[in-house]
């Protein structure tokens, strides 16, 4: 159990919460069948990849539930293998995993599986661009830290929690490295880090689980 | 103005937009496109140039003019960018570049920041004396009649970048960045702010729709692009199973030779049925519009070939489902299951509006679900947000702290 007096400890470096947007871009290529998804996979940049597997949770591009990422969705509706697309959807993306490593696992999926047909509508292919910006909210503890992702924009926890991590500027999340320099509590940030971003359709139900696990070491 | 925005999207949101903002102060911005009114590039200009005003950027908007030779020109640009195909009036290129030589020496294009909206002012780009140039391109330039696209693709290369509304419109001959930037619909305006139900029911009862039966919608062009013959197969496909009444409603389109044509091909495919409505309503009928979208149990927009199709957004954020083409920017709306359904023929159309007209339920959750969708995606603030976006990162590259 973390005591009162720990929650309320000053850090001795604040954590000053940033938010992003990503505005898409084309990035000029497209994909008809699994073979020219495959090339179209090597060749984008790494913005690319996190666009459609890891934007799509906090983004508004609505996907089905049952599909976390674009790729997963197209080769479901456009090349109609349920499949391929279930292994694809489930693809990992936990720390200290990044673009690349998942790029490199997307590719040897499709390459192993590979299947026939060609779309209707083919697979475009988008990067982005990530505009980063300062929230104004700084937490100066552990207690406004809990309070603050419990409220802030998900576009603030997904700049923290996810971009930066699977862009490979980081190795780990940003709360978990906050915590562990700040209070040295290598559990909380371990068990931050379990989480799978990747797995998640629905931004709120990630912030609960951030919530969920912050209380369990907590009240442990 | 823009904190009455807040309501609808969040201050979350709207914190964030204020706060991208902050990266354009001291920045001028100018907006150049070639008519002041009408069309949906005006109407988007007409909200945005005072919300980005609002928002502390320095920010104009300046017209184009030109002769009737001029747009006569410019139109048979747009027809044949998006059809593929095209008869261009003598000496089109000619008069293209004399009107932006005009153009060019008559505004003062000394901004930091220039949107260039469409191909009609896209020559301007010869004249810049300063800043970055954004060309915003609000039409389907997937498919174009190459004379065309090649004479102005040596325009468009000199932007620092493009704006395209839909992946699908991306070009793999450009190098400049193509920036996504779906349209949107403004929640606060008459054709999509809530209305009472008796104003609903009252311009029903007005043009002889019943508003306690079943109603499918469709609200566009007679032009072929919007199968008005589908839907009215659809339609009579659902009738043999069910009670239901068919309203199309569309305007008269002067400068659509064709309009006539198929309107008339429509009239005659409905026949004598009392229950399919074919309206041609003038144009700014905006409650009207607003009060057959709320009153339809169903929302058809049944396009063959499709550029954005915002009156999609337009039903869903009055909660309806819809039941679209598989074409254009509609998949982009219309999600399976989630928002309504795909489909390219009628007997799939037939199918899924008899399955929504049967449940209900399944019609209040796509309902809810598509104006979630619409508020996220498609409304003005995040239109504004996207601009404000482009324009940063159009003046400088950012990378993460």
């Amino acid at each position: 159990m973390i005591s009162k007096e720990l929650l309320d400890k000053p850090a001795q470096k604040p954590f000053e919460f940033e938010a992003a947007y990503y505005p898409p871009k084309y990035a000029g290529i497209k994909a008809y069948t699994v073979d020219e998804l495959i090339s179209g996979i090597k060749r984008v940049d790494g913005l690319s990849i996190f666009y459609h597997i890891f934007h799509p949770l906090f983004s508004s591009h609505v996907i089905p539930e049952d599909m976390h990422n674009d790729f997963a969705v197209w080769i479901r509706d456009e090349i109609h293998d349920s499949r391929l697309a279930q292994i694809i959807s489930d693809i990992e993306g936990k720390e200290p995993r990044t673009v690349e490593d998942v790029r490199e696992d997307l590719l040897k999926i499709l390459t192993e599986n590979k299947v026939s047909g060609r779309a209707s509508r083919p697979f475009y292919f988008v990067s982005c661009n990530p505009v980063i910006f300062k929230t104004g909210k700084v937490a100066r503890n552990l207690g406004e830290l809990i309070d603050i992702i419990a409220t802030i924009s998900m576009r603030s926890i997904a700049y923290h929690f996810i971009f930066k991590r699977v862009m490979g500027y980081t190795t780990k999340n940003d709360f978990s490295i906050w915590i562990e320099e700040n209070y040295g509590l290598k559990e909380l940030a371990d068990s931050l880090s379990s989480i799978d971003p990747q797995t998640y359709t629905d931004e709120e139900k990630l912030r609960e689980d951030l919530i969920r696990k912050i209380e369990e070491v907590i009240f442990s | 103005m823009i904190e009455k925005y807040a309501e609808i999207i969040g201050e979350d949101e709207l914190d964030s937009i204020v706060k991208i903002a902050e990266k354009l102060k001291g920045v001028s911005v100018l907006h150049v496109n070639s008519t002041p009114s009408g069309g949906g590039v005006a109407e988007i200009l007409s909200k945005l140039v005072p919300l980005m005003r609002e928002l502390g950027i320095e920010t104009d908007w300046k017209v184009i003019r030109g002769d009737k030779d001029f747009f006569t020109v410019t139109k048979s640009f747009h027809n044949s960018l998006q059809n593929g195909f095209g008869e261009l009036p003598k000496g089109a290129f000619e008069i293209y570049n004399k009107w932006q030589e005009i153009n060019g020496n008559e505004l003062d294009l000394d901004y930091d920041i220039i949107f260039i909206h469409d191909p009609q002012p896209a020559g301007l780009i010869k004249f810049r004396k300063k800043g970055k140039w954004i060309w915003r391109c609000h039409i389907d330039i997937s498919n174009p009649y190459e004379p065309v696209w090649n004479f102005l693709k040596q325009y468009v290369q000199q932007y620092d970048s493009i704006i395209i509304s839909s992946p699908v419109f991306g070009r793999d001959d450009l190098i400049k960045p193509q920036y996504i930037v779906p349209p949107s619909i403004d929640p606060l305006s008459i054709k999509n702010r809530p209305i009472p139900e008796i104003t609903v029911r009252r311009i029903l009862y007005k043009f002889d729709v019943d508003p306690d039966r079943p109603i499918i919608t469709q609200v566009s062009r007679f032009d072929r692009a919007k199968d008005p013959l589908g839907v009215i197969k659809t339609y009579k496909l659902v009738k043999r199973h069910t009670d239901v009444q068919l309203v199309y409603v569309g305007s008269p389109a002067s400068d659509d030779p064709e309009g006539e044509i198929v309107y008339n091909e429509t009239v005659q495919a409905a026949g004598s049925d009392k229950d399919i409505k074919l309206l041609m309503l003038p144009p700014n009928s905006d409650l009207e519009i607003n009060a057959f979208q709320r009153g339809a149990t169903i929302v058809m927009q049944k396009s063959i070939k499709e550029g954005f199709g915002l009156t999609v957004s337009e039903a869903l954020w009055k909660e309806k489902p819809v039941i679209g083409g598989n074409t254009g920017g509609i998949p982009l709306q219309v999600i399976n299951n989630v928002t309504g359904y795909l489909v390219t023929t009628p007997e799939e159309a037939a199918h899924y509006t008899l399955y929504l007209l049967r449940n209900t339920n399944i019609r209040e959750r796509l309902g809810k679900n598509g104006k979630e969708h619409v508020r996220k995606n498609f409304l003005i603030t995040r239109e504004l947000r996207d601009y404000l976006m482009v324009a940063s990162l159009t003046g400088s590259q950012q990378t993460p702290t």
